[in-house]
């Protein structure tokens, strides 16, 4: 590049600059306004997420845990072998850990099941809040909204107020089986066991369904409640209906739904903390600081999370019929 | 159903489902609506009872009523696990003064919480104006950004911790929270512009005369106070309690709430730890009764993510 289109560049730059701080037509003016309205977000954006993010990067492939140093490919190769060792067939051959593997498994199907309980649950409740007449209706409202509210700490300790040793259904099931709380309990048990995830899952419910419902009654409040009223009073069930006239309208709402439930559910970390019942991904990397502080390990794991998230959710609200109300 | 209607069904056979659906769809839709409901409210009841309780080993708390766990928790009274009390602060002030502050953990989480809400209104408001009200490249890309929180606590915490490691727990906390909170601020601010005609809104302020940042501060932010304030209202709680990202960056200090309570739920006996999470449950149930009289029910902005 030669000297005078470095003049021509700054010149153009400085041309640009001069128009959005001094504009002279009225779209110009706009434009600064906007400018002026996002610069804030973008500069918390940026000092608080996008920097810290490349650092992570960076940690990731640094060959020391206690200062950035070097650059190794061995945290992601670490983890890339992990995983197909951990697949059912190719894996059998190979001879790496394939307990990154399974963490990942462990969050993938852990959170789809989840999202798809919670979903359901919360698509019969948007339901029946928005065309039944039930009683109290705003009361029921803010008390379904109520565990929005509660960090995932205090979920599970709700989950132990049910389930564990000394919970209300451990021994109420207890004296009236017979059996000691011990065995009943959901929570308390060895990770990985039946009893233990099943006290995580609904842990999980339970902080999920309350969004997943609120997520849901933003594309209720739009269906077209003529259509329905047509289709009951041309002789369909109300299942019929259901399926053949509601659904279709709030399917982009329902799949929103999916996405950001499944979002929220592979970042649940302090459920998973108290509980202990499942090693998932986000578990796992306070597990690799907690022990050992294998920080390139644990900021691979990170990245790896953060770019499955981030092109997952905006892959499916962008190519997918989802529609994200609020 | 009348029988008017009724003849105007068509005669055909809806099959055994559709009738079953019929019949028991509604019943079986309330039974799980009001199933849900004691599944997540029964459990903060109990919690609630049993902090008053001097006994929880059958199936229903017992020995009522009894203050030990609260001046417990509160830290008022000496007894075994005096250190996961929400503890008090002694601040020399210059001149030889001090001042004591009761529930230190609770009035530094408030504090901090503070300050990321007051973050959260300089970006959260403006943003929201400029994606409701302006179209522009990208907005949809921007919107998305805004409202998604995509980086879990866990995670930006030690990215935090690492990049920045001179800054004390205390500026960490105050910028992590407002970063991850942002999104409820820019929804329920969000809501309340787009029930507003803010071209109309801002062409009428112009042609009276006001220049653009004072359309902006004097006519639109005053028509959206609503949400603003409701906004507030939930950021600060979420912020207060906020756990994952607290639990990464705190290291020495004051202690956040969230760890107060982690300690709590993970080493005190149930009947203290009830106690404790009640604290937080009166907060949020005052809180709720703040926003009612904002005209928002509950935690529900808008599908909160």
């Amino acid at each position: 590049m030669s000297t005078l289109d470095d003049r021509e560049l700054v010149d153009q730059v400085r041309a640009g600059g001069e128009r959005l701080l001094v504009p002279e037509t009225e779209r110009g003016r706009e434009r600064r306004r906007i400018v002026a309205l996002v610069t804030p977000f973008l500069l918390l954006a940026v000092v608080g997420a996008f920097v810290p993010l490349v650092y992570l990067v960076r940690m990731s492939l640094s060959e020391s845990a206690a200062a950035i140093q070097g650059l190794q490919f061995e945290s992601y190769r670490t983890l890339a072998l992990s995983v197909v060792a951990y697949l059912p067939v190719l894996g059998s051959g190979l001879s790496a850990d394939p307990v990154y593997g399974e963490v990942i498994w462990n969050s993938l199907w852990f959170g789809a099941a989840t999202t798809v309980v919670s979903v359901a649950v919360g698509v019969a409740i948007a339901h029946g809040l928005e065309n039944y007449d039930l009683p109290y209706e705003g009361l029921l409202v803010t008390l379904i909204s109520f565990p929005i509210s509660l960090p995932g700490i205090v979920v599970a300790f709700m989950i132990m107020v049910w389930f564990a040793r000394t919970g209300v259904l451990t021994n109420l099931f207890a004296t009236v089986a017979g059996v000691d709380p011990v065995a009943l309990a959901l929570t308390g048990q060895p990770p990985g066991t039946a009893l233990a995830v099943a006290g995580l899952f609904l842990g999980y419910c339970y902080s999920m369904i309350p969004r997943a419902t609120f997520l849901l009654r933003g594309s209720y409040a739009q269906v077209n409640t003529d259509a329905e009223e047509a289709a009951r009073a041309l002789g369909a069930t109300p299942w019929q209906t259901f399926r053949y006239v509601t659904l279709p309208q709030i399917r982009p709402g329902v799949v929103g739904a999916l996405i950001l439930s499944f979002r929220t559910a592979l970042a649940i970390f302090g459920t998973v903390l108290v509980l202990k019942a499942l090693s998932v991904v986000t578990f796992r990397f306070d597990q690799e600081l907690a022990t050992g502080f294998n920080l390139p390990i644990a900021s691979a794991l990170a990245v790896v999370f953060f770019a499955f998230t981030v092109l997952f959710t905006f892959a499916g609200l962008r190519y997918t019929s989802a529609e994200v109300a609020g | 159903m009348s029988a008017d209607t009724e003849r105007a069904v068509p005669d055909r056979d809806p099959g055994r489902f559709g009738r079953l659906s019929g019949t028991l769809g509604r019943r079986a839709v309330t039974a799980l609506i009001g199933a849900t409901i004691v599944f997540l409210i029964t459990p903060v009841a109990l919690t609630l009872a049993a902090s008053l309780a001097g006994d929880w080993t059958g199936v229903l708390p017992q020995g009522f009523v009894t203050l030990d766990n609260w001046l417990h928790i509160l830290g008022l009274q000496e007894s075994v696990g005096a250190q996961r009390a929400l503890g008090s602060a002694t601040i020399q002030l210059p001149g030889g003064y001090s001042v004591t502050i009761l529930g230190a953990s609770l009035v530094f989480s408030l504090g901090v919480a503070l300050c990321g809400v007051l973050i959260n209104l300089v970006v959260g408001v403006p943003i929201a104006y400029a994606v409701t009200r302006y179209d522009f490249y990208g907005v949809g890309w921007l919107n998305t950004a805004a409202v998604l929180p995509l980086v879990p606590g866990v995670i930006l915490g030690i990215a935090f911790l690492r990049t920045y490691p001179g800054l004390p727990s205390a500026a960490a906390l105050v910028i992590g929270y407002s970063l991850l909170k942002i999104p409820y601020m820019i929804l329920a601010v969000q809501s309340s512009f787009e029930s507003m005609d803010l071209r109309q809104l801002e062409e009428s302020a112009r042609s009276l005369g006001a220049s653009w940042p004072r359309t902006f501060l004097t006519v639109i932010v005053p028509n959206a106070k609503r949400g603003i304030l409701s906004g507030a209202i939930v950021c600060w709680t979420l912020a207060a309690a906020e756990f994952n990202f607290s639990y990464m960056v705190y290291s020495r200090g004051p202690r956040p709430f969230s760890i107060f309570l982690y300690n709590n739920i993970t080493n005190s006996s149930i009947l203290q730890t009830a106690a404790a999470v009640s604290l937080y449950f009166l907060i949020v149930a005052g809180v709720t009764v703040a926003l009612q009289a904002t005209g928002q029910r509950g935690f529900s902005i808008g599908g909160v993510r």
